[in-house]
């Protein structure tokens, strides 16, 4: 997927109608993430907000030349729903449920009406090894450092790395055909 | 680490998640500015944990969007506002400009009326001053006129001495009963400076002379009319008039009599 520079910086010079084509083009995407962390609807789109407004207010800290657009919206998305879940209303309601992946959502969601085809997906997912599940749980997901992902997985930092590789490569014959 | 190596090394998954090392990253951000086949790995990467993300999110409901968009321009517009020109603060401003003005007008004006009131304050003083001296005058004059009217009072003429001023003269307003006399110098030249003119009442036999006064401005009562006591004298048959150095003298000059004249015994 190419990245939309143009509209990024039109975004940073204050265009809303540029802010709105990047919401529809990433905001299934983020939404995904911060629902995996969050685990909870409600509590999931007050991220979102939130998120959103940051992007809008913090737009000219990120730099086209400089690192992936996606990756640094990710990089808000999970750091917000991580907070989230770190404030005491959010732990007063919630049980445990950080055993939760990316997997059991989608192997539980009942939604079809998405351009994403996730019952399509949810298939193949079941032929990614548990390993990968985790390292890609981890790493896109939970934003987990590689240090750290590898330290919870009990694994040298090399073999996560090339083992995420051959997962990720898995996850792309998976997802996009 | 060429570009097989890299791809291979697991890194270019890693940058896409955000979880290399700042050091890590740069290296992928050299390679791909070079290597177009290093940017189009990193693209379809991500494109692969888009698509994975979307399938994990549940449906979006456009109200987040709505929420989003009035929560910008809220904050944009509040931003907007502030350069904006605030009218209320300018005419405050303005008023409070007017009103110093005024107030300093007004303290200038007040000072210009104060210094035209102590103008016309002095002037009026000066006024009264002449009014009172005016008054005097007049009493002056009307008393001068009582003495000239009255029938206590006899005038004569002293005319001038042939040897000295022969067109000098000088009259005498006499009241033998209260002694006083009034010499009417008009008629003698101006006395020079350090000079005086000084009068002596005269008895005949023998001639004697008694200074009654000089004719200095102690006893001008107006325009060269003198007042002269004459109660020190026992008689008087005549009046004269000498022409002294400034003092008087105790005897007259007679080479300086300037008029002399016989009054009614």
């Amino acid at each position: 997927m190419k990245q939309p520079d143009e509209l990024i910086l039109s975004m940073q010079d204050g265009n809303e109608k540029a802010f709105s084509k990047l919401y529809t083009m990433y905001s299934e995407a983020l939404f995904g993430i911060i629902y995996s962390i969050v685990l909870d609807e409600a509590v999931a789109e007050e991220v979102m907000q939130d998120v959103f407004i940051k992007i809008w207010d913090n737009s000219k800290s990120y730099n086209v030349k400089k690192g992936r657009f996606f990756t640094w919206i990710l990089n808000i998305a999970r750091n917000t729903a991580i907070d989230k879940t770190r404030s005491k209303a959010y732990k007063n309601s919630k049980k445990n449920l950080s055993t939760t992946n990316f997997v059991d959502i989608i192997a539980t969601s009942d939604n079809l009406n998405r351009k994403t085809n996730a019952i399509g997906i949810k298939k193949y997912l079941d032929a990614l090894k548990p390993a990968c599940i985790k390292i890609i749980d981890f790493l896109i997901f939970k934003g987990y450092t590689q240090k750290d992902a590898a330290k919870e997985m009990d694994i040298p930092l090399g073999t996560l790395k090339t083992r995420n590789r051959k997962c990720m490569q898995d996850l792309k014959t998976i997802v996009l055909g | 680490m060429n570009v097989q190596e890299l791809i291979e090394s697991g890194n270019l998954e890693l940058y896409v998640a955000g979880s290399l090392s700042i050091e890590e990253s740069r290296e992928v951000e050299e390679a791909i500015e070079k290597h177009p086949e290093i940017k189009q790995q990193v693209e379809m990467i991500e494109a692969g944990v888009i698509t994975l993300a979307e399938a994990v999110s549940p449906p979006l409901s456009a109200l987040i969007w709505s929420q989003i968009v009035d929560n910008i321009r809220k904050v944009k517009s509040l931003s907007d506002s502030k350069p904006s020109t605030n009218w209320g603060a300018i005419t405050g401003w303005a008023a409070a400009i007017l009103a110093f003005a005024g107030i300093f007008w007004m303290l200038k004006e007040k000072n210009d009326l104060q210094d035209r009131v102590q103008y016309t304050t002095t002037q009026n003083t000066v006024l009264e001053e002449k009014v009172t001296n005016a008054e005097t005058q007049l009493a002056d004059a009307n008393e001068v006129l009582d003495v000239i009217r009255s029938k206590e009072y006899n005038s004569y003429t002293l005319p001038g001495n042939q040897a000295v001023a022969p067109q000098a003269f000088a009259k005498v307003y006499f009241n033998k009963k209260d002694k006083i006399a009034y010499i009417d110098a008009k008629g003698l030249p101006e006395a020079p400076r350090g000079k005086v003119y000084q009068v002596w009442s005269l008895t005949m036999q023998p001639l004697t002379p008694t200074s009654v006064g000089l004719l200095d401005a102690s006893r001008e009562t107006k325009d060269r009319l003198f007042r002269v006591d004459m109660s020190q004298v026992a008689s008087t048959e005549a009046f004269g008039i000498t022409l002294e150095p400034e003092g008087g003298s105790e005897t007259p000059t007679m080479d300086q009599l300037y008029t002399l004249g016989q009054v009614a015994p």
